[in-house]
Parts: C-alpha cells; sequence; structure tokens
C-alpha cells in the first residue's frame, strides 16, 4: 500500500513468523514502489507552480516564489546524462560492496540534477555524457537482514 | 565596528590520543593559549567551542563547558558550536563577532575533536542525508568534483600528487602534525585507490586534537603579551544548494573571500601566506582558485611552479594542512589560526614563512545537494 499524495510509500510484506519486512525503502517517497500492474518505476519530485522549477528531493516551499501550497508532486524523466562519476573501492558505510559506482545525472526534461548510484555488471564503464536510464532495485542487504530497494541509472543500450 | 586580536594560541600535537579524554585536549589547548597570551582564566568574559562529532562518537555534549572548566574557566556565557568541518572557524567568528560588537574584550575560542577510529572507518556525510543512504562517501564527492576539474582545466593526477607532497613536506617540519613522514608523487599516486581518482594520500587522516586562541579588544592587545595579531576580516557563509553548479568550483568560497577581502580592504595580491582546507587534494587546488590566489582553472599550474611552497610566492598550508598535520574536524578552523598566528610573529621554527604581513585562512564543511553547508575566510595582519 502507498500514499503517494502525502509523500510516503509504506510497505507491508510482513514476514508473518517473525514480524520484519523482508525489505525496506531507502527512504520513503523518492519514488513510486512498489509499482502497480503495469506501472512504471519513476522517481517522485515536487514542482512549483508558479515558475515550474523542479526540486528532487521534494521541498515544500519554492524558494523563489515563496508561496505556500504551491508544490505538485510529478513524476521524472526517466531518462538522463551523467553529469559526473567515481568508483568506490571500500566498503560504504552504509553498508553497500565495493566497487560500486555513483555520481550525478542530469534529467534534461526536468532541469534537475540527481544524486544516483550506477546499475551494471562493470562500475568502471560509467562516463560523463553517457545517456542512462532509471531502474528502482535493491541496493544492499541492511543489518536486519532487509533488502533496502533503491533507485540507480543504467546505461541505455 | 571594533579591532579584534588574536593575542594567545595553543594547540596539542594532532594525531591518535586514544588515551586521551576530549576534555583533557582541550586543556592542554587551553592552558598554552591562556599561557601563551598572559591571560587569567577570570580575564575571559566569554567561551565558544567548536566541536562537530562528539555527539556521535563518544556521546559527548557541552564539550566547551568541559574543557574552560579544566583550565579554571567557569560561570561566564559558553556557546557549544557544530558546523561540520566549519565548527572550530564558527566559533572563532562567533568570538569576533562578541568582540567586535562591544560585548566582551577577551573571550577564549577552541575547537576539539577526537574522531579516529578503527582503521578504514571513512567518516560519513551526515548519515541522514540522502547520499550517505545511497553509499556517498567524502572522498566519493570530491573525486566527482576532480573529475570535473580534470575535464574542464585539464588538471591532473600527478598536479593533485603534488599538494600531498608539498604537504607532507611542510608536515615533517612541524611537531605538531600527524605525519612527520616525506611522500613521493609515485608514492601519492600508487597508494589504494579509495574513490577514483582520490587514493589514499589524497585524503587527510581521522585525527584527535585542540586548538585554542585568546580573542581581544585592542585596549586589551595593548596590555597583554604584544605579540598580538588583528583580525582584519571574518565571514561565514553558508551554501546556495543549487544542484546545476558547475562542480569545477565552489561558489560559497568565492562568495565569502570577496566579502572577506572586501572587508578586509585588501585583495589576493596582498597575501603572503594561507592556509586551507585541504581535506582532499583537489580541494587545495580548488582553494587556490577560489580564494584567488590565481585564475580559475590555474591552480593545477599553481602547484606545478612550486609557487604555494614554503618558499614560493604566496606558501599554502605551511603547517602541512589537514593532508599533514591532521583533521580533528571542529578544531581545524582553530588550529589555522594558530599557525597563521605562530607565522606572523616569525615563530614557526623550521617551516617559517619569510616576514609574512597578511594571512587568510579558509575551511568549509558539511554536505548538502551538492553543495556544502558553510564556509569562513578570516584575514589576519601583523601591524
Ligand atoms: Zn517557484
Amino acid at each position: 500500500m502507498s500514499d503517494v499524495s502525502k509523500g510516503e510509500i509504506i510497505i507491508s510484506r510482513t514476514y508473518p513468523t517473525i514480524g520484519l519486512d523482508l525489505e525496506t525503502v531507502v527512504q520513503p517517497g523518492l519514488f513510486n514502489y512498489p509499482l502497480a500492474n503495469g506501472e512504471k518505476a519513476a522517481l517522485l519530485a515536487n514542482r512549483c507552480r508558479s515558475c515550474g522549477r523542479t526540486f528532487f528531493p521534494k521541498r515544500s516551499l519554492c524558494p523563489e516564489c515563496f508561496v505556500d501550497g504551491e508544490m505538485e508532486e510529478v513524476k521524472l524523466d526517466t531518462r538522463g546524462i551523467i553529469y559526473s562519476t567515481t568508483v568506490v573501492t571500500v566498503p560504504s558505510p552504509a553498508g553497500i560492496k565495493p566497487p560500486y559506482a555513483y555520481g550525478y545525472v542530469d534529467l534534461p526534461a526536468n532541469n534537475v540534477r540527481v544524486f544516483a548510484l550506477f546499475a551494471g555488471a562493470d562500475p568502471r564503464t560509467f562516463v560523463p555524457g553517457q545517456e542512462v536510464d532509471l531502474v528502482v532495485e535493491p541496493i544492499m542487504v541492511n543489518k536486519q537482514g532487509q533488502k533496502v530497494i533503491g533507485y540507480k541509472f543504467r546505461k541505455v543500450l | 565596528m571594533r579591532d579584534v586580536f588574536v593575542t594567545g594560541v595553543g594547540m596539542t600535537v594532532f594525531g591518535k590520543h586514544s588515551d586521551r579524554s576530549l576534555r583533557n585536549l582541550g586543556y592542554e589547548a587551553c592552558l598554552n593559549a591562556l599561557k601563551d597570551a598572559g591571560v587569567k582564566p577570570r580575564e575571559v568574559e566569554a567561551g565558544y567551542c567548536g566541536n562537530a562529532l562528539a555527539a556521535a562518537l563518544q556521546g559527548e555534549t557541552g564539550v566547551g563547558q568541559n574543557a574552560f572548566w579544566e583550565v579554571g574557566i567557569s560561570g561566564i556565557p559558553v556557546v557549544n558550536m557544530e558546523n561540520a568541518c566549519a565548527s572550530g572557524s564558527t566559533a572563532l567568528r562567533e568570538g569576533w563577532l562578541a568582540i567586535t560588537g562591544g560585548h566582551y574584550d577577551m573571550v577564549i575560542v577552541a575547537g576539539i575533536e577526537k574522531t579516529v577510529m578503527p582503521k578504514g572507518t571513512p567518516l560519513n556525510v551526515g548519515t541522514a542525508e540522502l547520499e550517505t543512504k545511497l553509499g556517498d562517501i567524502f572522498p566519493g564527492f570530491f573525486a566527482c568534483i576532480a573529475q570535473k576539474h580534470m575535464e574542464k582545466y585539464g588538471t591532473t593526477r600527478e598536479q593533485m600528487a603534488k599538494v600531498s607532497v608539498k604537504n607532507h613536506y611542510n608536515g615533517s617540519l612541524n611537531p605538531y602534525a600527524q605525519f612527520q613522514k616525506l611522500l613521493t608523487v609515485e608514492e601519492v599516486l600508487n597508494s589504494p585507490m579509495i574513490a577514483d581518482p582520490i587514493n589514499l594520500y589524497s585524503c587527510c587522516p581521522n585525527s584527535d586534537g585542540a586548538a585554542a586562541v585568546i580573542l581581544c579588544s585592542e585596549k586589551y592587545a595593548r596590555k597583554t603579551n604584544g605579540r598580538s595579531i588583528r583580525i582584519v576580516a571574518s565571514v561565514l557563509t553558508s551554501g546556495i544548494y543549487d544542484s546545476h553548479r558547475d562542480f569545477s568550483g565552489f561558489e560559497i568560497e568565492q562568495r565569502a573571500a570577496k566579502k572577506a577581502y572586501e572587508m578586509a580592504s585588501l585583495g589576493p595580491k596582498d597575501v603572503n601566506v594561507v592556509e586551507v582546507h585541504d581535506a582532499f587534494t583537489i580541494c587545495e587546488i580548488l582553494h587556490y582558485e577560489g580564494l584567488g590566489l590565481c585564475p580559475l582553472g590555474e591552480g593545477g599550474r599553481l602547484i606545478d611552479e612550486g609557487e604555494t611552497e614554503l618558499t614560493g610566492r604566496v606558501p599554502v598550508n605551511p603547517s602541512g594542512g589537514l593532508l599533514a598535520k591532521g583533521h580533528p574536524v571542529g578544531a581545524s578552523g582553530v588550529a589555522q589560526i594558530v599557525e597563521l598566528v605562530w607565522q606572523l610573529r616569525g615563530e614557526a621554527g623550521k617551516r617559517q614563512v619569510k616576514n609574512p604581513r597578511v594571512a587568510v585562512a579558509q575551511i568549509m564543511g558539511g554536505s548538502k545537494d551538492t553543495d556544502t553547508k558553510g564556509c569562513t575566510v578570516h584575514i589576519l595582519v601583523k601591524d
């Protein structure tokens, strides 16, 4: 069950015997998950109705327009272009196994730049200027043994 | 606005102090600063303490009260400041504000921190930030920045490595530095990769340590030790968090530097010695440009030509910087001032820069939406 309009996603796949969810999202409200039948995964942003500026992650107020209640939720375009990248070769404090790649992706359709992990067998193949698209998938297993669902960008083949 | 002077300075050796408490490190730094100033604890009217991580790492709050009490300073207003790596320099600015605004004539400013953790534990970018939850680490963020600087200006891995080589040389001349070891460009380039192109010797270490300064008004500066150094600019900025910003420079720093030079009625050409926030080698190159020591994009050339070496046109990080002196997060901003006061007084020993008159300190901290949360620039002048 999810109530995306309130910017929150509630995962209710409870494992009945121990009462622990099998999976969790990295942060509520970032993307639509779980997906309804035929629904495509997308990052969820806030757009200012007055000036059109888009914010990801969402913010409550457009600093330019300063009008309360003017934000509307929008799904971001799933296609992006890599702005910068790195490959991390040490274990992440968050629990992601090295090597892993991340960086910043520009989404021209929404005029927004997002921080993102990169998906794919070889993390060393991402370079600025490359076309990528969104995937929502597990990014690690947390200390409670739950799969943590996050978002990544992968190369457009 | 009244003039403000640094009249006393002190610090501990930076490094691993696993057997010492925060207050014990703070005690040593504060005692040294009081003795250097020739000031008694009861003469101090207010205290400001920078610390970034004690609540998270040691479960301790109110670090300032604890350390000041150890040197006999109590009863007065004490404020604890957290502004990430700029915690200490933010505390300095609060002390400066209080004196320049006429509220006090004598205050103490300390930066105290312990961040040494089991080997190979990188510091978080802030566990509550989305980027951290998605695996971002500080070296990785600066790797993305390095990539853009290399792409736009042709900056090379060798140029970045030279920053580490220079600062380790300077650190080897500084008895307060964590590392006393010389490095070669090859050793830096061949050190283990952390987040390409940032490798181990491109990163500052985790460190324990404390630094303290005594600030006073002009009236008291004449009465104390006669070795006071004037603060002619103190600026703190925060980020604008424009995710479209050009990663090859720090707008937050360029803005802070411009304000500081205006406040001091000085320009980059007047500067004789500098301490910058070289948490990673690429940072020092960006700060050369952000502080106007060279035009944008020419930071690599500056290190190539030796202009920022101890004997160069404008020596940068004579102390060894964060890379070699160490980086006890909340203490670093105060330790920069300690070093620059020693340099301006001519008390810096083997690493003494020749006859400096104008000194600049820059440090920034925190990470949010591709930007930095805070940046301070201070300018000191020897009258
Ligand atoms: Zn707007």
